[in-house]
Formats: C-alpha cells, sequence, structure tokens
C-alpha cells in the first residue's frame, strides 16, 4: 500500500513479482524477460480440464498472432510445485503447448506468485484420482507489458476472438 | 396521424400514478437523504458501533438502491427527483459516523472468528473483508454513475473515507479510492478467493454480503464495459458448489467461516432466505423461484383476516443480545416485491399499517421504532429504523422483477436522449414522469408535498425539448404553450416559461394535483 503522510492508496491490484525456475532449470524473476511481453497463465500439469481447455485456447490465439508472438513470452506457473518440477513441465509443454515456457519452484516461491498475480489454488483431494490430489485454480490469463508490469487480464469467459482483439489492441 | 399530437386521454391514463403510500414512501427517503451531514434522526436502532444487519450503511445502501428502481421503474423521465438525493446517500455512506465501526470489528475474536485469534485493529474501512460496508459504497457509486450519467465518483480521491480527529492522530487518516480502483480492488479480493466471496468479519464469509459487489460488478460492466459480472457469478456458483447455495432443506446457507471452510446456517433466520431471495434474483431468478414457496411456508404467518408477519429470528441464534426489530418481515416484503408475490406483499403491507406504528411526517410515510419483539398474543410488535426506512420503502417502490431488470435490461442511450425533468422545487412529489417515444410525449404528475403551502409558485427545468419539432405543453388539458424546434411560439399568461441552452423552464402556480403533457408531432 502507497503511504504519503496520512493519506493511502490502494495497492497495486496486481504487482507480477516472482521468483522461480524455469523448465530448462534457469532462475528467472519479473525482469528476466525485458522488453518482452508476458502472457502468464497458473496451472498445473495433472491438470484434466481448466489447464488443457486454456492451455490449447491461448495456443491457438498465439498462432493467429503471426510473427507477432515473437514479441511475446508466454508463461506456464505451476500451483503444484510437488509434482510439477521442471523436468515434467517441459516434457509436458514441449509436446502439448510449445509456445509455453513452464515455471515452478518451491512452495514458499510459487506461493508468493500466487499472491504477486491475485491467484486462488487450494490442494483439495480428487474423488477421480484416488490417492492423488487436484489443485483447483484461478483460470485468468494476464498480460504484462514488456517491464513486466500488469497490463490487462482475459478472463475465461472471453471468447476466443475477444482474447485475440483485445490482446492484439495492447501490443 | 403525421403532424398530429399523439397524445391522448387512453394513453395518458394508461401511464400508472403512484399511490400516496408509494409516494411517501419515496418521500421518508427524500427527507432523510436530506438531513444535514452527520444528523441521523429518524435513523438510529436499538444497537451500537454499527454492528446489526439495520446499521446506517443498510439503510444508506437500500434507501438508495430503492431511489434507483423507483427512477428505473415508475419515475424514468424525472431523474431530477433522484439524482441529488442519491448523491447526498453516497456522501452520508462515506461519513466516519458510518465506517469507523471497522476499527473495533476487525479485530475479531467473535462467536464466529476466534480460530483466528485477535487481529490488528483496522482503519481503512475496505482494505481487507468488511464487505459488508466496501460493497455498498462500490455499487451505490456505480449506480449513480450509471443512472445519472455522472463519473464524478471515477475521479481520483472521489471516494475517499477520512477521519479528521480534533485531539488524536494529528492530520487525521485518508484512504484514497474511487469508483474504478475500489471495484479493482473488490474484484481481485475475489478473485484470490476463488470467488468465494469476501468476508465481513473476519472469517466470516456471507453468502448475502456477496450478493452486493455482483450487483456492483455489473453496474461497471454497464458504465465501463467488459463482463466482470459473468464471470464473478459464474465463479461464485463454481465455488459454492462445494458448501452449497442451498442446503439440504431447500433454503440459503448464511456463510462459510473461511478458516474452517465450515458452513454456519441458523436454522431460525427468516432474513437469510428473504434477503438473499431479494438480491441473487437478480442474476439468478431461476434458483430463486424454484425455492420461494419454501421460504413462505416455513416463516410467513398468514392471519386470517388476510394480512401476514414474519416472527423475528431470535436474536440468540448469531450470539446477539435480545433486539426489538422486523428486519426479517422487511426483507419478507422485498422479496416478495421482487418476486411478484403480491398477495404476500399485500398481507405484510397491510399488517404493517395496521400493527407497526405508522406516521406520516413532513410527506413522508413510515413506522415508528418500537422496542418490544411480540405482543401478547405473539403478533409482531417491533419495528426499526431500517425496515421503516428502507426495507418497507423498498418493497412499495419495487416492481415485479426490478432489482432483475434493473441488472439484465441496460438502459438504452435512447433513455437518456429523451426529455426529462431534470430540477424542480425539492418540495414537490412526482407521482408520474414518462416520454413514450411512440407517442413521442411526455407526462408528468405532480403534487405539492404535504405541509408546502399552497399556491406556491412552482419552477421546472426539462430538458432535451428542442430539436425534435414543434410541441406544445400542456396543463390539465390546457395549453400553456407552443413552441417549434428552437423557440417559444406562444404563452399563456398562466405560466412563465424560458429557453435554457438544451432545457426549458416552467413555472406556474401549484394548487392540487397536476398533470402536465409535453407533447410533440
Amino acid at each position: 500500500m502507497e503511504v504519503i503522510k496520512n493519506y493511502s492508496k490502494p495497492p497495486t491490484p496486481v504487482p507480477g513479482m516472482f521468483t522461480l525456475t524455469d523448465h530448462n532449470g534457469n532462475k528467472v524473476d519479473q525482469n528476466s524477460y525485458a522488453g518482452f511481453y508476458r502472457l502468464v497463465f497458473f496451472g498445473f500439469t495433472h491438470c484434466r480440464v481448466i489447464c488443457p481447455r486454456n492451455l490449447a485456447r491461448l495456443s491457438r490465439i498465439l498462432d493467429a498472432l503471426g510473427d507477432r508472438i515473437d514479441g511475446i513470452r508466454p508463461l506456464y506457473i505451476s500451483v503444484d510445485p510437488e509434482r510439477d518440477t521442471p523436468e515434467v513441465m517441459k516434457k509436458f509443454l514441449e509436446i502439448n503447448y510449445p509456445h509455453f515456457t513452464g515455471l515452478t519452484g518451491n512452495q514458499e516461491q510459487i506461493d508468493k506468485a500466487k499472491k504477486a498475480f491475485r491467484v486462488f489454488a487450494e490442494r483439495k483431494a480428487d474423488p477421480e484420482d484416488p490417492g492423488g490430489y487436484a489443485v483447483p485454480h484461478t483460470a485468468i490469463t494476464y498480460l504484462m507489458d514488456r517491464n513486466g508490469r500488469y497490463l490487462t487480464h482475459f478472463a475465461e469467459n472471453l471468447s476466443e476472438e475477444e482474447v485475440l482483439e483485445r490482446l492484439t489492441e495492447q501490443l | 396521424m403525421e403532424n398530429e399530437f399523439k397524445a391522448s386521454e387512453d394513453w395518458l391514463s394508461s401511464i400508472p400514478l403512484m399511490d400516496d403510500t408509494q409516494a411517501g414512501s419515496l418521500r421518508r427517503i427524500l427527507n432523510l437523504a436530506a438531513q444535514l451531514p452527520d444528523d441521523w434522526s429518524g435513523m438510529q436502532g436499538l444497537t451500537t458501533l454499527q454492528e446489526d444487519f439495520g446499521a446506517l450503511r443498510f439503510q444508506l445502501a437500500f434507501m438508495s438502491f430503492a431511489l434507483g428502481l423507483t427512477h428505473v421503474h415508475h419515475l424514468p423521465a424525472a431523474p431530477g427527483v433522484f439524482k441529488q438525493p442519491f448523491n447526498s446517500l453516497i456522501e452520508k455512506i462515506l461519513s466516519p459516523d458510518v465506517w469507523t465501526y471497522w476499527h473495533y470489528i476487525s479485530t475479531g475474536n467473535g462467536p464466529f472468528n476466534k480460530s483466528i485469534g485477535k487481529q490488528p485493529g483496522q482503519w481503512d474501512p475496505v482494505i481487507k473483508d468488511n464487505i459488508m460496508y466496501s460493497a455498498y459504497v462500490q455499487s451505490m457509486a456505480l449506480l449513480y454513475h450509471y443512472l445519472f450519467q455522472d463519473d464524478k465518483y471515477a475521479a481520483e480521491g472521489a471516494l475517499t473515507f477520512s477521519i479528521d480527529p480534533m485531539f488524536w492522530d494529528e492530520g487525521g487518516k485518508h484512504f484514497v479510492y474511487d469508483e474504478k480502483s475500489l471495484n479493482d480492488h473488490l474484484y481481485w479480493s475475489m478473485v484470490e478467493r476463488g470467488y468465494l466471496g469476501i468476508a465481513c468479519e473476519p472469517n466470516c464469509v456471507f453468502q448475502i454480503c456477496n450478493q452486493i459487489p455482483i450487483l456492483g460488478f455489473r453496474f461497471h460492466d454497464f458504465v465501463y464495459g467488459g463482463s466482470l459480472a459473468d464471470e464473478v457469478t459464474s465463479g461464485y456458483l463454481q465455488a459454492w458448489s462445494e458448501f452449497g447455495v442451498i442446503n439440504d432443506s431447500g433454503h440459503f446457507n448464511m456463510m462459510v467461516q473461511e478458516h474452517e471452510r465450515q458452513v454456519i446456517t441458523p436454522d431460525v433466520l427468516p432474513w437469510t432466505d428473504f434477503w438473499m431471495g431479494s438480491m441473487m434474483h437478480a442474476w439468478n431468478p431461476a434458483l430463486v423461484r424454484e425455492h420461494y414457496p419454501k421460504f413462505v411456508d416455513k416463516w410467513v404467518t398468514k392471519l386470517p383476516d388476510g394480512s401476514s408477519f414474519v416472527t423475528p429470528a431470535p436474536a440468540a441464534a448469531l450470539g446477539l443480545k435480545e433486539r426489538g426489530n422486523a428486519h426479517d418481515f422487511g426483507w419478507a416484503a422485498v422479496c416478495a416485491s421482487e418476486l411478484g408475490d403480491t398477495s404476500l406483499l399485500k398481507g405484510l403491507h397491510e399488517f404493517a399499517d395496521e400493527h407497526l406504528q405508522p406516521a406520516w411526517q413532513d410527506g413522508g410515510y413510515y413506522y415508528r421504532r418500537c422496542d418490544q419483539l411480540l405482543t401478547e398474543d405473539g403478533l409482531l410488535r417491533a419495528m426499526d429504523p431500517h425496515t421503516s426506512n428502507a426495507l418497507l420503502p423498498y418493497s412499495r417502490l419495487n416492481v415485479t422483477g426490478g432489482l432483475r431488470k434493473l441488472y439484465e435490461e441496460p438502459l438504452q442511450e435512447e433513455h437518456f436522449s429523451q426529455p426529462k425533468l431534470i430540477s424542480l422545487e425539492p418540495s414537490l412529489d412526482v407521482l408520474r414522469a414518462k416520454y413514450d417515444s411512440k407517442v413521442q410525449a411526455m407526462v408528468l404528475t405532480l403534487k405539492p408535498t404535504h405541509g408546502m403551502e399552497k399556491n406556491s409558485t412552482v419552477s421546472l427545468e426539462i430538458t432535451n425539448v428542442w430539436k425534435r419539432g414543434d410541441w406544445h405543453i400542456q396543463r390539465d388539458h390546457e395549453t400553456l404553450a407552443l413552441c417549434d424546434s428552437d423557440n417559444i411560439s406562444s404563452s399563456t399568461s398562466s405560466a412563465q416559461l424560458k429557453r435554457l441552452d438544451d432545457s426549458v423552464l416552467i413555472e406556474f402556480e401549484l394548487t392540487d394535483i397536476t398533470t402536465l403533457v409535453l407533447s410533440w408531432k
């Protein structure tokens, strides 16, 4: 919260800081992609519905951007650090969603990233995966500017065309 | 019919007038809105520290919602009746008298949040939790912007929560927001809680209090575009599927404890059903309609004379001392009005008018406070300011599905460009104000408010009247003036007319109920 003498303003809605490891094993933070827009989605590789649907949708949108995709770094941040090691994320993304770079970390790092993006994710028992678990999570896609600052976001209820149009406007 | 005035007697008689109690209910709200800052006369209830469900914030908010509904559904061509009073209610809800309770309540350690221990006292009333206040400020400011196309609360700092004490904390405390930053803050607070909702008191996520920001998000969508409300309602249903919006008995669940992830729904609280039903009907009408008959069956007592009442919830159910109020009764009336249960609504109003101390003051119709809960016969006896000033007026002024229509049917550009009354004597009751684009005519029916001097000269300003072709003004069938597209061509001596830029100023002597018709060829 910004405080000037006795005046305080509301906090920046999406601070967007993180310190994580990418799926190639490199340490990265919000400054690591300077000069590029970042399209950020949180999820977990065991996700059966939300992540496949959104990553596929975002991949189609990125394809539709043509050459402009070169100015964007699509990032997929795990909310399940226990299972999503860099190796697991790399295998998952390179096969299915090659535009994306996976980011993960330890629980504390993930919790900080979630807080910085106002992401909800909570581990729960999964009736369809006895012995396993699910991590229901926010399905918002964030667009950060070339300096890593929040520009806008796209909720899941927007159509593919609306996201493409709004994304194009921002780039 | 070209080049002829189309406003006929049949057309005129097809436009309903507000009745005496509706006009009196509206006047009650206008009178309270006109009180000087921090004069809470007639609004003070039985409890202290603004803790109960009839606190000032609730009264101010539901009075403002009632104003909005009345404007849209009864007097769409008279924003001048509502704009300033609505603005006054927003200014009042920003008063520290209304929100400094939060410094104490934010410390928690009460019946439903002991598990998280004592918390540091907060001064900023919207930064964390307290959706039972923040959402009302958000929704009122955005509804004001939407209805009156006035962006004053979008300016930086326009919604600043300030206290300037005299003898402590020199310089005071100032929490600077506006309608957009407050809306953003509530939206992201919703997101990071998985759309389950934002807590009222620490740890207490009430369903009802999270209906209000949803209304605010919708008004935000109307003003700024986007689909925040659809996103949040979709997420809300998903999040509450874990706990149940409705419980196994077919009644609304009251709240979830955030820390324990546990539902609390005492089985003795009529307001949970009726308040929730009233608000959620805006965006989830099918669910409310499905369960509404169970609410009535369980909570309403119908008397042989056709009147009805609701026995108040025992205060002990929420760990409170026994206090006399009629909130459950009031919310039943609001819910019946929204659901279009005219039979029950009539029965509740009849009971109130017979048993609950009705009174008139300065043209306003209200009910005197009574702290006795029940009569010896077990009939409702209590009355409180919230029910009197906000809930019963809301229920009289709402129409079937009124909040639903406000939420679902955005006002079109045509509404804002039509002829409308933008200024009038504060002491004038408007019983009818509508422009009909098919007939190209506007009707205004006016009445001197109770206590207004007879034969007073009244002054009305009506805008959007020029550049629409030839027109005339009639008062009770007497033609007052003939006008063309730009000028007043001729007028009688019984009224003074003057063009003011986009509007016309009309002055005349008002002795009794009077109907003006402005009609274009």
